[in-house]
């Protein structure tokens, strides 16, 4: 499918299609009119957050330090990266291997394996804020890491557990099975095929998933508001205290007492996920030529 | 002219329409209903206004929170403050720390809402902040802080901060303990708590002050479980808490100020006609402003 | 390295252990939910607890079915509107987004799925609900513009990406053959997608929708800032009402004892609701 050959007929062609079937011009426009909507929407919706808060981003805002005069987000911006990384360190090879499992080894009429998937289905549909809750009883309380990176972190890995599974299975799903057969015609074995001819072609759909993760990780703040904590500085280790860019945000914004460093606070978390994202697109681009 | 033109300023009008929010001018009608905004039940905020208006009544013999159901609630001051500024009928209340110029304070039985008017008694609506311990404060640092708090230095940040501090209070004496001290809970005392760790910070800079911003409740169970060193409540404490061993001071008392947006034409309401507004009796403007 | 018979089995194991993973996460949040619900449960009554229409905490009455409702009404409103926008966008994307726009625009939906669902509350509460209360004070309904109609319109933008996302992948991994065949055969542009590649992608976009219906019904920061919260049943699209999420998140904070117990068993029947969402999409899923 050529994205571009829509576009490279002639527009008279494309009028005389459409001249003969009525149908498809209104599905056409159909199609064009939500794209219209959705994008004019989010363009708004990042221009609104850019416009109110670039403004007031100063250099004083990237200080080491937070103190109540000055809400710097440098420790909250080095929270933020450490819980993402240290999720997905956890999160990504279970979401991986548990997606193998359920694509390339289950006997898909198996009870047990439907069990597997209803679980993983019911864990997306859980409520952060419940995470939030369990995640402080669990890992708080009962595994004594107390309010901590670690304990946030763990906490997020379970939440976007779900989200991991189902993207890479869809992703393992759509390698042709062609690929499979002709990889074992030439004697390799099952693990081999795996490794070395399944996973790399579902790179992209994996990675696809594992950026919509990191984006739940950063926008997340209910579940870690209980577990990771709100401590504004410089954590030691990963069993200290922290709060991830979301969280200042929301303690920033919820009082109402600094709602201008909240925007500008908003705005970095835009650039944050920018980089992200391109990192993961390039990243992309290295693992698919290997 | 090719669809590449045609999308491109699709997206230019989506966008346009999206900017242009619609916007129809109206003189203040005093015959609308009235938008009654409340925190949420069991907000320190909101038990000291129910409280203080006796938005009371009995039911099975227990005396009750009687707010209209009809109330909007919210749980954030920014939430309510945005809410009020955008909605000419509206009426709310928040922390007088928090007010702003967005909104406008209610004079209530003709006293103005301010620092002075509360220490005078004239203001009537007001609340404690509290520190909780378990006990007596175990940790050298909490029990020096706790100190610092209620020394004259202390009680001056209080002041500054907008709240209205204790009487009687003794210069702080300095005392060289070292360590770490864990210091949590509501998140309408943080404010002020933050900027007290600062000051003490700098009297004796080898204390550590961790500060935790989340919920009074969240405060006291923490405090109990020992998870907390001070805990901190916007509100007084429950039997069941004080049963599970906690003790609490007051280290300042916070005003309550009435709020409706700008537009609205009333300055004043006695005790009687709030009441009767939140009980869900009186519901139009024309019916408390001649 | 991989070739030995020992090490498949080792790593057959290792794959079943980590796809267990999930299901011991899900035992244990049970575990939590259940033992702490239960006691709300057994002292409020289930009858009493899931259909009285009254919820006073501070008089110790617990009535939940407001929240059902509204959680109802407004995941409803937020589906009628995301996945349908969600869709169409995401065959744009896949099929018609000429390749200069397509970057940015990908990024585009990758930024928002990140946006702190705090952000959206704020745009939420300063661009939909002053335009909702106009536009239902131009019908002559009143409301204030915190409302349900609010709520839906706001978790459908939030829900899009997720949407987009995952329904576009599904759609580009339908072989091309497909696409390549229906034309051959004289069908346009449009009635393959709708009539070839559409069912043929069938798995991957229910599999949006139910992230979809699951990012909305455990949405909470973002809907309290407009949703208005009141615990009682809405009777049209521009009063507030309050959902199961909004109300463990508002109330929890300062909960004690029964109180707590009652939101955490509010937290358990939002997690059987989800259980029968699940259920019925399974069923769909087997059945077409």
């Amino acid at each position: 499918m050529d994205n571009s050959s829509f576009f490279t007929q002639k527009f008279q062609q494309k009028i005389l299609v459409y001249k003969n079937s009525p149908s498809s011009c209104l599905l056409m426009l159909l199609v064009l009119g939500s794209a219209i909507l959705t994008f004019s929407t989010l363009l708004y919706l990042i221009l609104h957050i850019t416009i109110k808060g670039i403004p007031h981003i100063q250099a004083s805002l990237f200080s080491f330090t937070y103190t109540s005069e000055n809400a710097s987000v440098i420790p909250a911006i080095v929270n933020t990266i450490i819980v993402t990384l240290l999720s997905l360190l956890f999160a990504v090879p279970l979401g991986i291997f548990s997606a193998i499992y359920l694509v390339e080894y289950a006997n898909q009429k198996n009870k047990f394996i439907n069990f597997i998937r209803l679980t993983t289905i019911t864990l997306a549909g859980i409520p952060s804020i419940v995470y939030g809750l369990f995640g402080m009883l669990f890992f708080v309380i009962s595994c004594g890491f107390g309010f901590s990176l670690l304990a946030g972190a763990l906490t997020l890995t379970i939440m976007i557990l779900p989200l991991l599974i189902r993207t890479t299975e869809e992703a393992l799903l759509a390698v042709p099975t062609l690929y499979r057969e002709g990889s074992y015609g030439l004697g390799a074995g099952k693990l081999r095929t795996i490794f070395r001819i399944v996973l790399p072609s579902a790179i992209p759909g994996i990675l696809a998933g594992i950026i919509l993760s990191i984006g739940r990780i950063i926008g997340e703040t209910a579940a870690l508001v209980y577990t990771s904590g709100t401590v504004a500085k410089m954590p030691d280790s990963i069993f200290s205290s922290g709060r991830t860019l979301a969280i200042h945000m929301f303690n920033l914004a919820n009082e109402g007492l600094y709602m201008n460093q909240a925007y500008a606070t908003a705005v970095i978390l835009l650039v944050v996920i920018i980089f992200i994202n391109s990192l993961s697109y390039y990243l992309a681009k290295k693992l698919v030529k290997i | 002219m090719n669809i590449k033109t045609i999308l491109a300023s699709g997206l230019t009008v989506g966008l346009l329409f999206a900017t242009q929010g619609i916007n129809f001018a109206h003189a203040f009608d005093k015959k609308s209903s009235i938008t009654v905004v409340s925190r949420e039940e069991g907000s320190g905020t909101r038990g000291a206004f129910v409280e203080l208006f006796d938005i009371m009544g009995e039911i099975k013999g227990k005396k009750a929170d009687l707010t209209t159901l009809d109330a909007q609630i919210t749980n954030s001051t920014s939430v309510m403050m945005t809410t009020i500024a955008g909605d000419e009928y509206a009426i709310g209340y928040t922390s007088l720390g928090a007010l702003n110029d967005s909104v406008k304070a209610l004079k209530i039985n003709n006293a103005e809402a301010s620092v002075a008017n509360i220490q005078k008694g004239l203001y009537p609506v007001s609340r404690p902040f509290n520190i909780v311990t378990l006990g007596e404060a175990q940790n050298a640092i909490a029990k020096d802080f706790i100190h610092f708090i209620l020394s004259t230095e202390g009680q001056n940040i209080v002041s500054q901060a907008g709240y209205i501090p204790l009487n009687d209070t003794k210069p702080f004496q300095v005392a060289k303990v070292q360590g770490k001290a864990i210091v949590g809970g509501s998140s309408s005392v943080a404010p002020v708590m933050e900027k007290l760790a600062e000051a003490y910070k700098k009297i004796n800079p080898q204390a550590e002050i961790e500060l935790q911003v989340n919920d009074s409740t969240t405060g006291m169970m923490s405090t109990i479980n020992k998870t907390y060193d001070i805990g901190l409540a916007s509100r007084n404490l429950k039997n069941q808490e004080m049963e599970q061993g906690l003790k609490a001071t007051v280290i300042a008392t916070d005003g309550i100020a009435v709020i409706i947006n700008k537009n609205n034409p009333v300055e004043n309401l006695d005790t009687k006609q709030v009441k009767e507004i939140y009980l869900g009796n009186t519901l139009t403007w024309d019916q408390v402003s001649k | 390295m991989f070739s030995n018979a020992l090490n498949e089995k080792i790593m057959r194991g290792v794959f079943f252990a980590t796809a267990c993973t999930s299901v011991l996460a899900v035992v244990l949040i049970c575990f939590f939910l259940f033992s702490n619900g239960a006691n709300a449960l057994s002292e409020i009554g289930i009858f009493e607890f899931l259909f009285g229409t009254i919820w006073r905490p501070n008089i110790d009455v617990y009535g939940i079915f407001p929240m059902i409702i509204g959680s109802i009404y407004m995941t409803f409103g937020a589906i009628l509107i995301g996945v349908p926008i969600g869709i169409l966008t995401a065959i744009f994307m896949a099929f018609y987004c000429p390749s200069i726009l397509y970057k940015p625009l990908k990024i585009a939906t990758d930024i928002l799925a990140g946006i702190p669902s705090v952000v959206y509350g704020f745009f939420g509460l300063i661009i939909i609900v002053p335009m909702i209360k106009d536009f239902g004070r131009f019908l002559g309904m009143g409301g204030n513009g915190n409302s349900l109609l609010t709520a839906s319109i706001l978790l459908g933008i939030m829900i899009l990406p997720t949407i987009i996302s995952v329904t576009e992948s599904a759609l580009r991994a339908v072989p091309k053959l497909y696409y390549e065949g229906s034309l051959a055969l004289g069908a346009t542009h449009e009635k393959t997608i709708f009539h070839v590649l559409i069912p043929a992608a069938k798995s991957g976009i229910l599999a949006s929708i139910v992230l979809g219906i699951g990012r909305a019904i455990g949405e909470t920061m973002a809907v309290i800032m407009v949703a208005g919260n009141q615990a009682r049943i809405p009777s049209d699209i521009f009063q507030g009402a309050r959902t199961l999420t909004a109300n463990v998140v508002i109330e929890m904070g300062y909960a004690t004892g029964l109180h707590r117990d009652a939101l955490i068993a509010t937290g358990v029947v939002l997690f059987l609701f989800i259980l029968v969402i699940n259920a019925i999409l399974a069923i769909l899923n087997k059945r077409t």
